[in-house]
């Protein structure tokens, strides 16, 4: 059993870092947007790892069915004039950008890494799986004011982008 | 090493994919993609958290699914914002939008 564990969370970690490296690489962005649906099934999968499939399936539901579909809207609405929908102007990158950014990315994470592996605490043996009703007591338990502040804040988010949406008509 | 460190492990891969694609894209909705992948990151250390360490479960779990919540929000608000530049602009590359005051 703790080898077939072993087995799944290795090849979730092969699609997280196949499906980011194509997220971050790939110059045309339908393709980063693929990679990047790779690395969500991959984060699905370590849920499911996890014994949290709820979060499993809202993972799969929120990211891949909505935020996806959004990124893929706007690399369609956004093409240029003369190129192809999606393709990632301006030639070649500099190296020295290239070498900025490695530094930006791995700097924060090795730090982090050094910490985790010298202070992290002791693991537990996985809890058993958390019932879906007492997820729900939480939110509209405690955490209800929490519950209603994410429904004000993707109001706002809707109305914002219509708002903005209609600017933008009327500048035309 | 214990799978709490494993797991964690994974999601700062995200974090430090994230950071890099955030620094070296030029196109706004590459920037968006990057951003994604790092709250990714966070989702997936404090569901390991929550079910690893000794601390509330519920709260993790529920911690994470506002997270994908804000990420929905925050996604929504940048389309709009990459769809005004590029109509003002014409353009969605990052270097080429300098102007303050359109």
């Amino acid at each position: 059993m703790e080898q077939l564990a072993h087995a799944a969370y290795g090849l979730y970690l092969v699609l997280i870092l196949a499906g980011a490296w194509a997220a971050v690489r790939c110059r045309n962005l339908v393709r980063a947007l693929l990679g990047l649906i790779m690395t969500l099934f991959g984060v699905a999968g370590m849920y499911f790892l996890m014994a949290a499939p709820f979060m499993a399936l809202m993972q799969i539901l929120i990211y891949v069915g909505a935020v996806s579909v959004l990124i893929f809207f706007a690399i369609m609405l956004t093409r240029t004039p003369g190129g192809e929908a999606g393709e990632e102007g301006g030639g070649a990158r500099p190296a020295v950008r290239t070498v900025l950014a490695l530094l930006s990315g791995l700097l924060p994470a090795a730090i982090l890494a050094a910490v985790i592996l010298t202070k992290a605490p002791q693991s537990l043996p996985l809890k058993p799986e958390l019932p879906l009703g007492r997820l729900g007591q939480f939110l509209t338990g405690p955490y209800v004011l929490a519950f209603e502040l994410i429904s004000v804040v993707l109001l706002a988010a809707m109305a914002g982008a219509v708002v903005l949406g209609f600017e933008r008509r009327k500048s035309a | 090493m214990s799978p709490l460190v494993l797991f964690h492990l994974a999601a700062l891969l995200l974090l430090g994919f994230g950071l890099y694609g955030l620094t070296s894209r030029r196109s706004l909705v590459g920037m968006l993609i990057s951003v994604e992948l790092m709250l990714n990151g966070a989702g997936l250390a404090l569901v390991a958290s929550a079910r690893l360490t000794p601390a509330s479960d519920e709260l993790g779990q529920l911690g994470t699914l506002l997270v994908m919540g804000l990420a929905a929000a925050e996604a929504t608000l940048v389309l709009a914002m990459v769809l005004v530049a590029a109509k003002r602009w014409g353009t969605s590359d990052s270097d080429r939008l300098s102007a303050l005051k359109g």
